[in-house]
């Protein structure tokens, strides 16, 4: 491999990585919170870019068709808590596990349904989806944009975590819901922002991963989302910052299983999971994860 | 005397219509997921020929249960279950992918069902199987159509692009090799993708390093779009050309402009049709979906006329119509069946033998370019 081959391969790595971390942060921030791995995440995704690109094709300006998207993506994520999680919050989190894994197939066959299983061609802004040349490496602008957008939405996360009312109360709510109650608290509008701010996250990401890879059909975040799942857990599953490096590590393994075995390119997948069970075989709760009872972001 | 004439005459044609049966051909296809776009199109055109055609010669009708397997092999296997154990179907007609046509040819192999798969070009489909037909040709001949073409226009080092997941595509890599390297082309690299994929930039940069002169893709149409797309994104100009897992509409909506140029290998291009059958089932489809027909549904309703022309001959030898034996028998010895994809002979493995056309991208439309025969 030429040294430019390389550079473009570094490039195609933090593409790809960028993409994991901004959707691996909002699986992480509602399981911080809830201790729920919300396997829904990867569909409110697909709420996300579907409703945008439905937006934009009744010819909506891109800009408020993201804002559409984002919108029913909450509107979404509220409804699914409001409808199947609320009831269960005292029920043991094996059965919200399993809720989630419910409403993760509902919202997958209801856009079968409305929406026919065909991949749709998903039309981003020509300064979205533009490609920088500099000497031999091409530069997709997301590469760009994505991880400004990844450290904008992490500082305001940890803003409002630490900053805020709100935050804190989130952070209390993530050590002991019992006792914040007691306090005189409204736990539920609490978690209730919770999900607002993980669908939202959502949302944001399916919108990326929509314009980087133009091709949206309604189990998209299937696979998207178990690799970003992966990423949180690599990083240590709650902490925000290790969602982040989780999905670098993920999207450079990735990248460079093909690049430096490209007969092996169709095992890159049992790759990166190889090397998640290496990490979690070490350190058991990821790479930034602290002991799972008391860690919290 | 009269009266007892027609009260005969009446109760022989009460009995013929108590005896008019149902015979029921059970059809599964990717509905969704990844790869719909194959079971939907295979369908429409499934619904076409039905339209045109569900009655037998002796009266019976011909009902359709259609199932979805979402893509999956497993879902495509419990589905001829189900259609064998539940709606106890006399014919099974499926799938597309080569992958899930063979999980689903042992459950019919076991069941002693005919099953016959309108599209599944990959050779073990039917290999070593009683009961399996095809209504197409095999990967071996569509992947040395490919070569040669490749080779004629004067490409002669390639980069084959393989889809680890899909029996169909690693069969047809191997097909193209052979003719390629046979035919005087230097195969440089292989790089593997993964159907569902989305992010193809590494495999991208793996090619231009190579630096081909044709991209040998081997997969179905939505990775086709995006690495077509992500390779002209990164200045990768080299033509790409395919085989009849890329020919949709959604190669041409997802990929855009970087899908102008590309060619494959098909069964079927309506601009070529010119036998009767071709050209009525043509109008029929634009009268009904307003479309240009492509091959799957084409195929399909080949497949599907196979069936009833079976049989057709299974009543002429005053057997059943829903007598499974007879119809694989009559399948399997198809000769000079007038389709619609041109006339289908089925040799003794199975496969049919059949023409294939070469089309190319051309302003967002699938240009006709040639017919290769056998």
């Amino acid at each position: 491999m030429d040294f430019s081959t390389f550079l473009q391969q570094i490039v195609n790595g933090a593409s790809l990585g960028s993409m994991y971390a901004l959707i691996a942060i909002g699986y992480t921030m509602v399981y911080g919170v809830l201790r729920l791995i919300n396997f829904a995440h990867g569909d409110i995704m697909m709420v996300g870019a579907f409703m945008t690109y439905l937006a934009t094709s009744m010819g909506m300006p891109f800009g408020i068709a993201v804002l559409f998207g984002i919108l029913v993506s909450v509107a979404v994520g509220i409804l699914t808590d409001k409808v199947a999680y609320k009831p269960l919050r005292d029920a043991p989190k094996i059965s919200l596990l399993i809720t989630a894994i419910g409403i993760s197939f509902l919202l997958e066959n209801l856009f079968n349904v409305l929406f026919g299983g065909v991949p749709r061609a998903f039309d981003a802004p020509e300064y979205l989806t533009k490609v920088l040349h500099l000497g031999e490496i091409y530069l997709p602008v997301t590469v760009i944009i994505i991880p400004i957008v990844t450290v904008f939405i992490l500082t305001s996360v940890l803003w409002v975590l630490y900053r805020t009312k709100y935050g804190m109360a989130i952070r209390a709510l993530a050590f002991d819901i019992p006792t914040v109650k007691l306090m005189g608290a409204n736990a539920d509008s609490i978690i209730t922002i919770v999900f607002i701010l993980g669908s939202a996250l959502a949302a944001v990401g399916g919108i990326f991963y929509a314009i980087s890879y133009p091709s949206i059909d309604p189990l998209m975040g299937v696979i998207v989302g178990l690799k970003a799942f992966a990423a949180a857990v690599l990083g240590g599953i709650g902490s925000v910052t290790g969602a982040v490096i989780g999905g670098f590590i993920l999207g450079f393994t990735e990248i460079f299983v093909v690049a430096l075995f490209p007969e092996l390119g169709g095992y890159k997948d049992a790759f990166a999971f190889f090397f998640l069970i290496l990490v979690l075989l070490f350190r058991p709760t990821g790479i930034m994860g602290e002991d799972l009872e008391r860690s919290r972001f | 005397m009269k009266k007892s004439v027609s009260i005969i005459a009446a109760a022989v044609l009460m009995s013929g219509l108590a005896l008019a049966k149902e015979v029921k051909v059970g059809v599964v296809l990717p509905l969704t997921g990844p790869i719909a776009a194959f079971g939907q199109t295979s369908n429409d055109g499934l619904q076409i020929a039905y339209e045109q055609n569900n009655k037998l010669k002796n009266g019976d009708t011909v009902k359709l249960i259609v199932l979805d397997d979402r893509g999956d092999k497993v879902e495509a296997a419990t589905a001829v279950k189900r259609l064998l154990d539940k709606d106890g179907v006399t014919v099974i007609l499926g799938e597309v992918a080569s992958g899930n046509s063979m999980a689903m040819a042992p459950v019919a192999e076991r069941a002693k069902t005919p099953m016959i798969t309108h599209a599944s070009t990959n050779p073990r489909v039917t290999k070593g199987k009683k009961y399996v037909t095809r209504a197409c040709f095999i990967d071996p001949f569509q992947g040395a159509v490919m070569a040669k073409y490749a080779l004629d226009n004067g490409m002669k080092t390639a980069v084959v692009v393989t889809d680890a997941k899909q029996d169909y595509s690693v069969g047809l890599a191997k097909a193209f090799k052979k003719a390629y390297t046979k035919g005087g082309g230097k195969i440089l690299k292989t790089v593997l993708i993964n159907s569902g994929d989305k992010d193809f930039n590494a495999q991208v940069s793996t090619i231009k390093a190579a630096n081909p002169s044709i991209i040998a893709f081997t997969g179905y149409y939505p990775e086709a779009a995006l690495l077509v797309k992500q390779a002209r994104a990164m200045g990768v100009n080299v033509p790409f050309i395919g085989a009849d897992g890329v020919g949709f509409p959604e190669l041409v909506k997802i990929g855009g402009k970087a899908a102008e140029g590309f060619m494959y290998t098909d069964h079927f291009n309506e601009a070529a049709a010119s036998s009767p059958e071709a050209k009525a089932y043509v109008e029929a489809y634009h009268k009904k979906y307003n479309k240009t027909a492509d091959s799957m549904g084409a195929l399909a309703a080949d497949a599907y006329g196979m069936i009833l022309s079976a049989m057709n001959k299974c009543i002429d030898e005053g057997k059943a119509s829903d007598d499974k034996e007879c119809i694989n028998q009559n399948l399997r010895n198809t000769k000079g069946y007038k389709g619609i994809t041109g006339v289908i002979n089925i040799d003794k493995n199975g496969n049919a033998v059949k023409s294939a056309v070469i089309n190319e991208v051309k302003d967002g439309k699938f240009e006709y370019k040639t017919t290769v025969n056998p």
